[in-house]
């Protein structure tokens, strides 16, 4: 264990959000200040070291943490470019997300509760982004499930708990297969360092049965929380959870945990070479596929509009999940670009939804008549970011999806094509009325179901309080810069073309 | 040897003391589970420097004398054993009202040292019936409703060591030794061999709870008091699976341990899935702990039998493993069942419906306890269970026994959410309860002990490692 600043980094960046939620367990529901000051001391803290980390990185530094665990599987934190666009999002988004919250549960009761776990729900995200091996990756997913169930049932109403039931049966089950995938792995070929190009082909010509079931225990074991058909019952169900806590579980946290395992699976565990070898990549295409096409399909016919965002989910973020599948470069930078690219749109999406649920009482598609009027700002942003999911240049979604097709052309898989096209116009028949409705219909005779009023009156934007506007604004706006200037060298999709070209030319 | 010696004297003499004197046994008993931990580690140093010791007691010669030995592991059970005494007594002297319980469990802790120090078959004969004696009598504190099920244990418990005693001299008249170490020389794979070695497991398997013969159990420990319960889970079941372990590892004949091995296997496959599934449905909170005992129970039958049939020494480490994390596991999980019981007044798992609001702390503990005992990753469960899936996957034929790892990970996670879940209800409550804070912290102690063996868990397992073999 080294104690030079490039080997505590990245343990550092997993404790700054971990300590505070932590001490915020310790808090009394009336110590608001405090709560407040230590969520946000912890965000700003976990950019502050995510940047400088981005900056090491650029430069060629190495970051590493090792701490010896299980005989030959220590637990390593490894801070590469995969992990650092991983990591970005989720700082920034936990920032943006914990202003959200605040606002949101604005004299709710049992806030130390849900922000400590909340908290440590990002420390495990964390931890798993930055995790350098198989064992260290399923700790920090195991710890995942664990720190999301509660704000799964925070409400605590016999819905809530029904969902977090279900929730835990398919995470939980997800976990012990992923758990068996990874013992099999480790008896035959150890646990090593994720590696680009892969670890395991040595093994192949001895073990290709071994590495072909470990590959299918590991796909439903990630596939659970990447919400594969048909693993993906618990979302939709788990939409009882207040807002942040979907926006968080779809944007950043379970969702996009579940489909980075698939990335570190196919490039840095088997490898390019040996997926094709195997033909291991012909399922996961077929199943995400399937579950993109299905998604969007289940979307159309929801009423509710949080339940419409999460069957959204379960198809875009099978796009990466594609993208992986797909092996080629092309469609590999298309799945890197998307995992931020979705990640800034549904959030957006999500913050939006609450807002309305939040000042208005508006849940359903129906009651969205006329939200244009009533709340330009968050309305605009939902415009903003449901566009980007349809895939209308030159917004975020645009981007990600040309690569995707463009990826799929280049393995010759033009089926592929077919499939963006069809979900895309299943996203724009399922997304395009919410938008007529919030800007073209008249609102309700009747007014609004549950209008509500903010008790501090300094904190009141015209259309609701500013910490539920403002972050939709923020996230909307850099789901658009992160389109609109796709080109830069800043844009999730250079970073995306930076891991490919260490990927696919070691 | 001097120290593991004092270790073993300190409580005996304390147990003695308090039943003369029944007075402030509480911070007495802390004082000497204090002191005993102490000379229990320097023994487990010394024995770690400077090897394998033995005293003859009372200067007789060898097969005369009662001898003692101290090996690394006896030394490890020792310290843990204290260990447990020192925890559970630390939370019981805040809310004990009972001064034969003091006593009791000083004895308690003499007798089990006393049998982790013992290598002799008759002599482990004696300290399994004080520690059936002292068992029943704790369980039959708790007043009249323990009663029945503390003579049921009675009961199959004598009947148990008469099993064991027909083994015992089975052996005796074979080999004309008691001695193990010596026996693990002689021992011949022969019908009365065979007779003895099947007597002695069943009369184990009876008192260490093993699946089928378990029944005894969930009774006794439901309904006894809390620290009673805990010290039972956590200790008193080791101790015949101790030496059920060392008869079979060291001095079973060569021709026997084949089938000996799969028959524990596959009993311990179906105590993990039959006890899990009980522990699941069972409307009482302690009922509840007290399956998943008989369910974790099944594992260390696993390793163990495993262990025989393949000779995967792995999987002994994996045994002790458990024996450790599930001890510590379950001490916090009875503790805070019972703070939950007495915060409620309710012995129901019903009655835990908004815990983690009305008793977080105890709820937390509860939770952090089970998740040990599902095996999550980091905890001492975890550890267990990875060492002993690990050497499954090397034959294709041991497969259908990890698969039956994989479902008793699903059914312990399935009764431990159960009432984790329940806990998160916010289903209105009348007054809020009175909680005692510091007993809920004491009870959350041994969960984070047992998930900050992940931070010493590569030296553990590799020193483990070593001195199983």
């Amino acid at each position: 264990m080294s104690l030079s600043w490039t080997g505590i980094l990245p343990l550092a960046v997993v404790l700054s959000s971990l300590v505070p939620g932590l001490l915020i367990f310790t808090l009394r529901e009336d110590q608001q200040q405090l709560r407040t000051f230590l969520n946000l001391l912890g965000a700003v803290i976990k950019l502050v070291l995510v940047a400088l980390m981005l900056y090491g990185v650029s430069q060629g530094a190495v970051f590493r943490f090792e701490f010896p665990f299980l005989p030959e599987a220590g637990i390593l934190l490894h801070g590469d470019a995969l992990s650092l666009q991983f990591v970005s999002l989720s700082s920034v988004l936990w920032l943006a997300t914990t202003v959200y919250a605040i606002g949101y549960l604005e004299g709710a009761a049992l806030k130390s509760r849900f922000f400590g776990y909340f908290s440590l729900c990002v420390s495990a995200t964390v931890g798993l982004a930055l995790a350098g091996n198989l064992v260290t990756f399923l700790l920090f997913y195991e710890l995942l499930t664990l720190a999301t169930f509660p704000l799964v049932v925070h409400t605590g109403t016999p819905e809530a708990l029904r969902a977090g039931r279900v929730y835990l049966a398919y995470t939980l089950g997800g976990g012990a297969l992923a758990l068996m995938g990874i013992a099999l792995l480790h008896s035959i070929g150890g646990t090593e360092s994720f590696t680009t190009g892969g670890y395991l082909a040595p093994l192949m010509a001895e073990h290709s049965a071994s590495l072909m079931l470990a590959f299918g225990l590991l796909v439903a074991g990630f596939g659970v929380k990447a919400a594969l058909i048909p693993l993906h019952g618990w979302l939709p169900m788990a939409m009882v959870a207040p807002a942040p806590v979907s926006a968080l579980l779809h944007a950043v946290a379970v969702v996009k945990a579940g489909v980075f395992g698939l990335v570190r699976l196919v490039y840095n565990v088997y490898g390019v070479d040996v997926m094709d070898a195997l033909h291991l990549n012909d399922p996961l295409l077929w199943v995400a596929s399937a579950t993109i096409i299905y998604g969007s399909l289940r979307a159309l016919t929801q009423t509710n509009l949080k339940k419409r965002l999460a069957y959204s989910t379960v198809s875009q973020v099978s796009y990466i999940a594609f993208g992986v599948g797909l092996l080629g470069p092309l469609a590999a930078a298309g799945a890197l670009a998307h995992l931020v690219h979705q990640g800034l749109m549904k959030v957006t999406l999500f913050y939006c939804a609450g807002a309305f649920a939040q000042t208005l009482g508006v849940h359903r598609v129906q009651e969205m008549n006329g939200l244009g009027k009533r709340m330009p700002a968050t309305m605009a942003a939902f415009t903003v970011c449901a566009l980007g999911m349809i895939g209308i240049p030159p917004m975020a979604g645009f981007i990600s999806k040309w690569y995707l097709g463009l990826g799929a052309l280049q393995v010759n898989k033009e089926w592929g094509l077919a499939v963006l096209v069809i979900s895309a116009l299943l996203n724009a028949a399922y997304f395009l009325p919410l938008i007529y409705r919030g800007w073209f219909s008249a609102p309700g005779k009747e007014g609004w179901p549950a209008e509500k009023t903010f008790q501090t009156r300094l904190t009141r934007l015209p259309e609701s309080h500013w910490m539920l506007v403002v972050p939709c604004l923020f996230t909307a706006m850099l789901s658009l810069l992160a389109g609109l200037f796709a080109a830069s060298d800043l844009s999730p999709l250079a970073w995306g073309l930076l891991i490919v070209d260490r990927e696919f030319q070691p | 040897m001097n120290f593991a010696l004092v270790s073993l004297s300190i409580p005996l003499f304390t147990g003695l003391l308090l039943l003369m004197i029944p007075r402030y046994g509480g911070p007495w008993v802390v004082l000497s589970s204090t002191l005993s931990l102490a000379a229990a580690v320097a023994s487990l140093v010394e024995v770690v420097d400077s090897g394998n010791q033995a005293v003859l007691l009372g200067g007789w010669p060898e097969l005369l004398a009662i001898r003692l030995h101290l090996e690394p592991i006896n030394a490890l059970l020792l310290a843990f054993t204290a260990l447990i005494q020192l925890l559970v007594s630390l939370y019981w002297s805040r809310n004990c009202r009972n001064d034969g319980f003091w006593a009791l469990a000083s004895l308690l802790h003499a007798t089990l040292a006393a049998l982790w120090l013992s290598g002799d078959l008759f002599n482990w004969y004696v300290t399994l019936e004080l520690l059936s004696l002292v068992s029943v009598s704790m369980v039959a504190l708790a007043g009249k409703d323990s009663i029945k099920p503390a003579l049921n244990y009675l009961f199959l418990s004598l009947l148990a060591s008469l099993c064991y005693l027909l083994g015992v001299a089975i052996i005796y008249g074979r080999y004309g030794v008691l001695d193990f170490q010596i026996l693990s020389r002689m021992t011949v794979g022969d019908t009365s061999t065979a007779m003895a070695m099947l007597l002695m497991t069943l009369g184990l398997m009876v008192k260490g709870a093993l699946w089928p013969l378990h029944l005894w159990l969930p009774p006794a420990h439901s309904r006894a008091p809390t620290a009673v319960s805990a010290l039972l889970s956590a200790l008193v079941v080791k101790g015949p699976l101790f030496i059920l372990t060392l008869l079979w590892t060291r001095m079973a004949p060569m021709e026997l341990t084949d089938k000996g091995g799969e028959f524990l296997a596959v009993m311990g496959v179906f105590a993990l899935l039959v006890g899990g599934w009980c522990s699941f449905r069972t409307p009482l909170l302690k009922e509840m702990v007290a399956y998943s005992t008989v369910a974790q129970l099944g594992y260390v039958m696993l390793a163990l039998g495993l262990m025989l049939q393949w000779q995967l020494r792995e999987t002994l480490v994996a045994l002790w493993l458990f024996v450790l994390a599930h001890g510590l596991a379950k001490t916090s999980m009875f503790l805070a069942a019972g703070e939950m019981q007495r915060i409620f007044g309710n012995k129901r798992v019903t009655a835990l419906r908004g815990a983690s609001q009305t008793a977080p702390v105890a709820m937390f503990a509860f939770a952090v306890a089970g998740g040990s005992l599902i095996g999550l990753p980091p905890s001492g469960g975890f550890l267990a269970k990875w060492l002993l899936l690990e050497p499954l996957f090397y034959d294709l034929q041991r497969w259908p026994l990890a698969f039956a790892v994989l479902l008793s990970t699903l059914v312990s996670a399935a009764y431990v959410f159960r009432i984790v879940t329940l806990a998160f209800d916010r289903a209105e409550r009348g007054q809020a309860p009175s909680r005692d804070r510091v007993s809920e912290w004491l009870a959350l102690l041994p969960a984070l002990l047992v998930w900050g063996m992940a931070l010493v868990s590569e030296p553990l397992i590799l020193w483990l490692t070593r001195v199983a073999q």
